[in-house]
């Protein structure tokens, strides 16, 4: 910051600016030409050099032994802003708008819970269809445990709808995976839907994922995609929510961190400093609410 | 606290003073000042200018692309056309429209922003812009002096990052190479010259009481992309040199045939290509960070936050690049790398989304076409982003490389992204740099035509690439499917480039015959909006002193200064 300081002074109402010139210019004209010089001929290369290199002889005269510059006049005056808002007005944020934040979750076993019951409840509508369109109770299994990939690709549709031991643990162990994964996650994020956690996790979480898994299953298992009935999978996803979501939000919860002062959060040495805050009475969202602009 | 204070100025109109804008020049002596200025505010036009003119060079190019592909079977550009057409579309869009534009905005503002009279070094400036123009015209002059297999009228038609093994003197006679090669180096060497300038200028011309955490974001992020772009010219220029040394001196960097690596080529190049994305992206956010506040009403939600995303995207860019590699045959562990760190670009990404909708939210918003522009481009970055989420991911990326699915996707992010805030700039800060403000009705006819054949051309886009439309195909049989959705991205093309000659016209009509701007026509907060408009060209007679990150809000609220707050 002392650029301004290291200019040379100027007389009353004027103010040093460096000089124009030329020779940045030139240089990069003769460095142009030397570049030329390589796709036609080396006579204009050797012109360029000429150039660059009066180029960077007449640059250093510009700043050796001082920099040149120019004096250019001013006149000074004060400024006066006006802003056509006048008024100032501040955005208020009810002592509760931080209650959106999970302040409580579900604990990880409600989570898990949910899973496995919405794990169980989506079985029915799945196995249902199998038996009422193809009477069978193993062609959701089937199709879900590998049918069209790997080594069993292009099966017949009598092959899809009988038992094959492989198919089931595949199923079993991707179904269960899938719903205890899909079981934590709305453990995790149901409390941060604010309003209607079973409508929103039960009924529009799932329709969304099938929406994406209807749009690109064509490109990735275009047997599958071919196999599926999209109304019935629609069915059984949404159970799977449904079921999943109620037990998750019938769970008990447990409080987030968001409860403890910022540097509990973070990790500092704070001895004293949760007992203290329980003792005023003061609550950390108060706190950032006063001082939000 | 400093003292908060802003003394500026008006320039003595004394002849002599200014001799371009002063009647009785001649055009020559005009044109001698804008030769060998070193003003920043001129170099930054000058800039802005040039780019502005390939900004139509190379949309006519994209124009004839669309023309030959809206039906099936067409001849209306000779293959040999469309290749050097795609090429030079790309090279010129990336190199001469997009980085032009966005140094000229960083060498017109952050010395204003910042309170300083010139970049810190004026002279480096001239040449760096002297260098990166002239890398331009070279460039193009390919098309006359490149002789390559096709005679006269050759150009560069390997596509803008010069497909290794094509490159190599046995695919590509002639010189249409070496002309590609040669003008990235040189308009490399002028933007390392700039971001070395403007690192200089924000670290050393700070005014008084401008810490580092309360320089304007746009000055964050143009330091952000300066010290990116340090990092990524680098292997670009290294790349070309052996490009060179493959073509002139026999050597073999990426002849497969004698033990070289064309893969090579591709490591080398998107080291710099991907990155680049953040170079051009990251000044455009930075004009969304000064436009968003000013139009909603609103100190910037999350400054610090900002700052730090910031960092993070210039520096998880640079760890990403090989997923545009995904089908090169990398190994498992090497794809898992990449399309996690790419995944991790979404972080910092999402942060700054959030804030600038946590910036609008409760705000007094004024719908101006400047902030029209920066909340479509919020959205539309949005979607760039999902699409780009959708291939990081490495088998999606397998069904879909080279297709025009990919071509959608960085088009949106160029387009909807870049080019929106470029625009967004352009209407906030022409009245500074001219003194004349924009017509906000011709801009509103500007703006809604743009969105319309935006979104007509790159939202159909995608869907000929999802049926397996492949990138650089000059005409495709009928019956694929794509007839249709190719006539709608060709219309919109062309609403796009009605939109673009209506702001062309704006901006001429505009500067001879608009409403005076005055200093502050926006009642924004920064200090190039302290000075007169245009500025004089030593920008502040007195150096001014500032106390918080909006000095100007504490002028016109000394009741409410942001200093108690910060």
């Amino acid at each position: 910051m002392s650029s301004h300081e290291e200019r040379p002074e100027a007389p009353d109402g004027f103010v040093a600016l460096p000089a124009p010139t030329a020779w940045p210019l030139v240089l990069a004209f003769g460095l142009l030409l030397i570049f030329l010089g390589v796709v036609t001929s080396a006579a204009i290369s050797l012109l360029g050099l000429v150039l660059a290199v009066s180029g960077g002889i007449g640059w250093f005269g510009e700043v050796l032994p001082q920099e040149r510059h120019e004096l250019i006049s001013m006149e000074a005056h004060e400024f006066a802003p006006k802003s056509t808002y006048r008024a100032v007005s501040r955005i208020h944020i009810d002592a509760q708008h931080r209650a959106h934040l999970p302040v409580t979750t579900p604990s990880v076993t409600a989570g898990l819970k949910g899973g496995v019951a919405g794990g169980i409840a989506m079985i029915v509508p799945a196995t249902l269809y199998g038996l009422i369109a193809f009477h069978s109770f193993w062609y959701a299994v089937n199709l879900l445990g590998g049918a069209g990939v790997a080594d069993w690709t292009n099966p017949t549709m009598a092959q899809i709808t009988h038992f094959r031991l492989s198919a089931l643990v595949t199923a079993a162990v991707i179904h269960a995976a899938l719903s205890l994964l899909v079981g934590l996650l709305y453990g995790a994020t149901l409390p941060m839907l604010p309003r209607h956690p079973i409508l929103l996790g039960g009924l529009f979480a799932p329709l969304l994922w099938t929406g994406v898994l209807h749009a690109s299953l064509s490109l990735i298992n275009p047997f599958l995609d071919q196999k599926i009935h999209w109304v019935w999978f629609v069915v059984s996803q949404i159970a799977f929510g449904m079921v999943a979501g109620w037990v998750v939000a019938k769970q008990a919860h447990i409080r987030t961190q968001q409860y403890l002062p910022f540097a509990a959060r973070v990790g500092l040495e704070t001895p004293g400093l949760i007992a203290e805050r329980h003792q005023e009475g003061l609550d950390q969202r108060t706190e950032s609410g006063e001082e939000g602009r | 606290m400093a003292d908060s204070t802003l003394p500026v100025d008006r320039p003595m109109e004394l002849p002599g003073d200014l001799p371009g804008e002063q009647p009785g020049f001649t055009w020559l002596e005009t044109l001698h000042t804008w030769v060998t200025t070193v003003d920043h505010k001129k170099l930054g036009l000058m800039y802005i200018g040039y780019a502005l003119i390939f900004l139509l060079v190379a949309g006519v190019e994209a124009l004839l692309m669309r023309v030959q592909l809206m039906v099936a079977n067409n001849h209306f550009l000779s293959p040999e056309v469309y290749n050097r057409l795609f090429t030079m579309h790309g090279t010129t869009m990336v190199f001469l429209v997009g980085m032009p534009f966005i140094i000229g905005f960083a060498n017109y503002l952050v010395p204003l922003m910042i309170g300083a009279r010139d970049m810190a070094l004026p002279r480096l400036n001239a040449f760096s812009f002297w260098m990166t123009a002239l890398g331009g015209f070279f460039l193009y002059y390919s098309f006359l002096g490149a002789v390559g297999l096709q005679g006269a009228g050759s150009a560069p038609d390997t596509t803008w990052w010069g497909y290794a093994p094509l490159t190599e003197r046995a695919f590509s006679r002639g010189h249409t190479m070496d002309y590609w090669a040669l003008a990235l180096v040189m308009s490399g060497i002028g933007t390392i010259g700039a971001a070395v300038n403007v690192i200089a200028t924000v670290f050393c011309m700070r005014c008084k009481g401008m810490t580092l955490f309360r320089m304007p974001l746009l000055v964050w992020l143009n330091l952000t992309t300066a010290g990116l772009i340090l990092v990524t010219i680098s292997p670009l220029t290294a790349a070309q040199i052996m490009l060179l040394i493959d073509r002139y001196l026999g050597g073999h960097f990426f002849d497969s045939q004698a033990g070289g690596s064309p893969v090579l080529w591709f490591h080398f190049f998107w080291i710099f290509g991907h990155p680049e994305v953040y170079v051009l992206v990251l000044p455009a956010f930075a004009i969304a960070n000064e436009v968003i506040p000013t139009f909603s009403r609103k100190a910037i939600f999350g400054y610090p936050a900002m700052v730090a995303a910031s960092a993070g995207i210039a520096f998880i860019s640079l760890g990403v690049w090989a997923h545009h590699m995904f089908t090169v045959g990398m190994s498992a562990p090497g794809n898992a790398f990449f399309v996690l760190s790419t995944g991790l670009v979404g972080v910092p990404t999402g942060i700054k989304i959030f804030n600038w909708i946590a910036t609008m939210w409760g705000g007094k918003i004024r719908f101006t076409v400047s902030m029209m522009f920066a909340v479509a481009f919020v959205a539309q970055f949005l979607l760039a982003g999902l699409t780009g989420i959708m291939l990081s991911m490495a088998p999606w990326n397998w069904q879909l490389h080279d297709t025009y699915f990919v071509v959608a996707h960085f088009h949106y992010v160029l387009v909807g992204a870049i080019v929106f805030c470029i625009f967004s700039g352009l209407y906030y800060w022409f009245p500074k740099m001219t003194g004349k403000l924009l017509s906000e009705r011709l801009g509103k006819w500007h703006f809604w035509l743009f969105v319309l054949g935006f979104h007509m051309t790159f939202d159909f886009m995608h869907i000929p690439g999802l049926l397996g439309m492949p990138r650089w195909i000059y005409t495709y049989q009928p019956g694929f499917g794509w007839e249709k959705w190719n006539i709608l991205v060709g219309v919109g093309a062309f609403v796009q480039g009605i939109a673009i000659l209506l702001f062309s016209f704006n901006m001429v009509r505009s500067y001879l015959k608009g409403a005076e701007a005055g200093p502050d026509p926006w009642d924004a907060w920064t200090l190039e909006w302290a000075t007169s408009s245009p500025p004089p060209p030593y920008n502040f007679a007195i150096e001014p002193v500032v106390a918080s990150r909006r000095p100007l809000w504490d002028q016109k609220h000394p009741e409410d200064p942001d200093w108690r707050y910060e």
